[in-house]
């Protein structure tokens, strides 16, 4: 029973047994010395034995205070900081530990050369780990530049249809809630029939060379996708193999298509009735032409006349409507389409100025780059014009009007025509000018004016271009352990290096869950023993109430900052979707959980995940004398938080990830390997903090 | 009715002879001087010589455009008083928008119902703006 007591406590018996056997032995010797003189011991003598065994406690305690303050607790503070450079891979070095392990003679000068020895071997290790793994690094840089840029989503998934990797466009197309994980479901993105049936096929037949088509359905956005899986090769008899699959968006290509096809039934439709009755009317006219008795037919033709006039009209605006929806059309900066033509003219030999407001045009961006290149080409081989300056300006409705303009020679319109039936270069193979103009949906002609001549060019759509959008990081997220990681539904028997994590921190307007709200909430997702950069869900909350200047000062959040943010019930859901499947873990979480359980109902979500408290683990490491506050776990761990992240729930909600990360090899090292150990042992300190877990 | 001399004078150019031969029938009948001419090449020479008031001048035309004769007689500017009214099968919000940029005082698209084209020619001929409808047109 002794050794599952710390040191300090055993020392702490030692030292009580001790004064006890003291007192004990004053006791049993004055009786002993009374018993045989037979007589009653003097108060003189009774004072003198009793002084004496004050004196004698006080003694024993003194020693004890001396010996726990430089032996114990020496002991206990070198044992724990040589723990940590041994698991957490700390290299700071033991010159503290050793000042207060200065009466252990040679022990600290002894733990501080194995530990320097540890910290250089290891990085010597790690030195040739590193070199010999920068070659493979490399590699693995071009191969995930290469797939982040392919332009179709590329996934990889587990026979579970768990998420081991995917990029960029993985989350443009299926990121219309919440944006997809690591370790998430795809099948929460994704109606799950298509993928089932594809799989269960393909796995079925177990041949990975063999792959299969598939179209889907996204279950936030109801976009259409058109994918392809084909399932990875078995790695042994049973387990069941993964699978990757592209996806493409052609929701627009189907709506395209299903428009052209509607407005081709509706033209046959349409016209086929009155040009039928048109034929019989005037068949029936031509067979009684000369007799006298003829009907007076003629308001029966006018009204097929006009019924076919008013169909072939209207079909037509219609077709001239959507006819460029039919060719899919990017939007592209004004900007960067400028570019493109300043390079081509400078390519040509011609001089181009440039003029544009920032506005985002629906084109063909190569297209229409050759396109006024090649016009530009045959102005000046016309020798009309080689310095051009290209304008695109607004128009009042949703349309932009590009011009290409020169001073000299004006071009006459028939001219004009004649060139755009031409092909416009070698590259674009058999496309016309006309092709390109078609493609847009618009025309062209020249443009006269007083001081220059112009070919204009209206574009259908363009818009004031907003605020540059974040760049979507367009890069592949993967952790390819996961395919092997053996799934347990129990978390308690899951062994922690097995579990997803979510760390999180909230900031609030206040101290009283009562009568205080979030302000923010930031989180980060720890997947297989890592962070994941790019999981990260970060928002600042409308408090709907003032925040004190007080709060303000600790986190810097101001009232102004939080108009337009979701409230705390739309934060909640979001980032209730974030964590979903994994275990929670905050700085004392107690405080951020029960804000987040007083909003349970309004979210209609339940906050019952599995959850660690890094102080209650920081306890199980370090003792509970220790200090257990963010900044001193963190100081401890070697962490650096930068000051101005500091109680900015991002700032410590990585800190506090990063502090995580190192103490659970320090758990793993005292035995503590499952959820449930760690939870039991945690359980020892629940007098620091509320058993959330119990709740 | 005005006498031959005050009548209006309007000169189609229009190369399908059965729509030729339908508005023949129905400026006459609204008591223009109609002319015709079928091919591109020579309406530029003709409305240089007879300065109708109005030409009906359809855009699909073989040799020359109507778009071209268009922008010829508005480059003309001993041409300044003859009116334009384009006609076009196809008739696309684009074309109006070329046919009107070249000069074109007017644009109908084919097939076109006859009271429409009698407002539009009475309209360009009385010098009245073009409705909003052609300026919406524009942006569609």
């Amino acid at each position: 029973m002794l050794d599952r007591l710390g040191l300090r406590v055993r020392i702490l018996l030692f030292f009580a047994l001790l004064a006890a056997g003291a007192v004990a032995a004053l006791v049993g010797g004055g009786a002993m010395i009374a018993r045989r003189s037979d007589i009653a011991l003097a108060p003189e003598v009774v004072q003198g034995l009793l002084v004496a065994g004050f004196a004698m406690i006080g003694l024993v305690v003194w020693v004890w205070f001396l010996f726990d303050q430089n032996v114990a607790r020496a002991i206990e503070s070198l044992s724990t900081a040589i723990r940590a450079r041994a698991h957490a891979g700390i290299e700071h070095d033991l010159a503290a530990e050793a000042r207060a392990a200065r009466y252990l003679g040679d022990l600290a000068p002894a733990a501080e050369a194995v530990t320097r020895t540890l910290v250089q071997t290891r990085s010597a290790l790690a030195e040739s780990v590193a070199r010999e793994t920068t070659r493979l690094a490399a590699e693995k840089s071009r191969l995930e530049t290469l797939l982040a840029d392919v332009p179709v989503a590329v996934l990889l998934c587990t026979a579970d249809h768990q998420l081991v990797f995917y990029n960029g466009q993985a989350v443009d197309i299926l990121g219309g809630g919440t944006a997809p994980g690591l370790d998430r479901n795809l099948l929460d993105y994704l109606r799950d029939g298509p993928i089932r049936h594809a799989y269960d096929r393909l796995a079925g037949a177990g041949d990975p060379d063999q792959a299969s088509d598939l179209l889907c359905a996204t279950v936030a956005g109801g976009r259409l996708l058109s994918g392809r899986m084909r399932v990875l090769r078995r790695r042994g008899d049973t387990t069941q193999p993964g699978y990757v699959l592209t996806l493409r968006d052609v929701t627009a290509d189907i709506a395209a298509h299903t428009s052209r096809d509607a407005l081709l039934i509706e033209i046959f439709d349409r016209v086929r009735r009155p040009a039928a009755n048109l034929q019989t009317v005037i068949g029936v006219l031509a067979e009684l032409e000369g007799q006298g008795d003829a009907p007076d037919l003629s308001a029966a033709l006018m009204a097929e006349i006009e019924t076919l006039t008013r169909a072939i009209t209207d079909l037509g605006a219609r077709y001239d409507a959507i006819q460029s929806d039919w060719r899919p059309l990017i939007n592209t900066r004004s900007s960067d389409l400028l570019d493109g033509l300043a390079a081509r003219f400078q390519a040509a030999g011609l001089d181009l100025e440039t003029e544009s407001p920032d506005l985002i045009v629906q084109v063909d961006g190569f297209e229409l780059v050759a396109f006024w290149s090649w016009l530009a080409s045959r102005i000046a081989e016309a020798g009309i014009a080689r310095q051009f300056r290209i304008v695109i300006e607004e128009e009042d409705g949703p349309g932009a009007l590009m011009r290409l303009c020169w001073q000299g020679q004006a071009l006459s319109v028939g001219r004009l025509d004649g060139w755009l039936t031409q092909t416009l270069s070698r590259d674009t193979g058999e496309l016309t000018a006309r092709a390109v103009l078609q493609a847009h949906g618009a025309e062209a002609w020249p443009e006269a004016a007083r001081d220059r001549n112009a070919v204009v060019m209206p574009i259908r759509n363009a818009r004031r271009a907003g605020r540059r959008p974040p760049p979507i990081a367009r890069r592949v997220v993967y952790d390819f352990d996961l395919l092997s990681k053996a799934r347990n539904a129990a978390v308690a028997d899951t062994r922690l290096d097995d579990l997803t994590f979510v760390v999180f921190d909230t900031e609030t307007t206040g101290l009283a869950p009562s009568s205080d709200a979030i302000v923010q909430i930031a989180a980060v997702r720890l997947v297989n023993g890592r962070r994941v950069e790019t999981e990260v869900f970060d928002t600042l909350v409308d408090p709907k109430r003032p925040i004190p200047p007080g709060s303000t000062d600790v986190h810097g959040i101001t009232d102004s900052m939080v108009v337009g943010a979701p409230d705390v019930v739309e934060a909640g859901r979001q980032f209730h979707k974030f964590a979903e499947g994994a275990v929670l873990v905050a700085h004392n979480a107690p405080f951020d959980m029960e804000f987040l359980r007083r909003q349970e109902g309004a979210i209609g979500k339940s906050f019952d995940h599995p959850i660690l408290d890094t102080v209650l683990l920081s306890a199980v490491v370090y003792g509970q004398l220790e200090q257990h506050s963010l900044d001193a776990l963190t100081a401890r761990l070697g962490i650096t938080i930068p000051a101005e992240a500091r109680h900015t729930a991002i700032g410590d909600t990585v800190a506090t990830a990063d502090a995580f990360l190192k103490l659970v090899p320090m758990l793993r090292a005292r035995g503590l390997e499952t959820f449930g150990q760690v939870l039991t042992e945690v359980r020892k300190h629940g007098r620091l903090l509320k058993d959330i877990n119990a709740d | 009715m005005d006498g031959a001399q005050d009548r209006k004078r309007i000169l189609v150019v229009e190369d399908e002879d059965n729509i030729a031969v339908a508005l023949d029938y129905l400026m006459t009948r609204e008591g223009y001087a109609q002319q015709r001419i079928a091919t591109g090449a020579g309406a530029i020479d003709l409305i240089r010589e007879t300065r109708p008031d109005l030409v009906l001048l359809d855009v699909m035309l073989p040799e020359v455009s109507g778009y071209e004769i268009c922008q010829n007689v508005r480059l003309d500017p001993t041409l300044a008083a003859v009116k334009i009214l384009m006609m076009t099968a196809r008739g696309s919000a684009m074309e109006r928008r070329k046919g009107l940029a070249m000069g074109a005082d007017g644009f109908i698209s084919k097939p076109f119902e006859l009271k429409a084209l009698r407002a539009e020619v009475r309209r360009i001929l009385a010098g009245e703006p073009a409705p909003l409808e052609a300026d919406a047109a524009r942006h569609a």
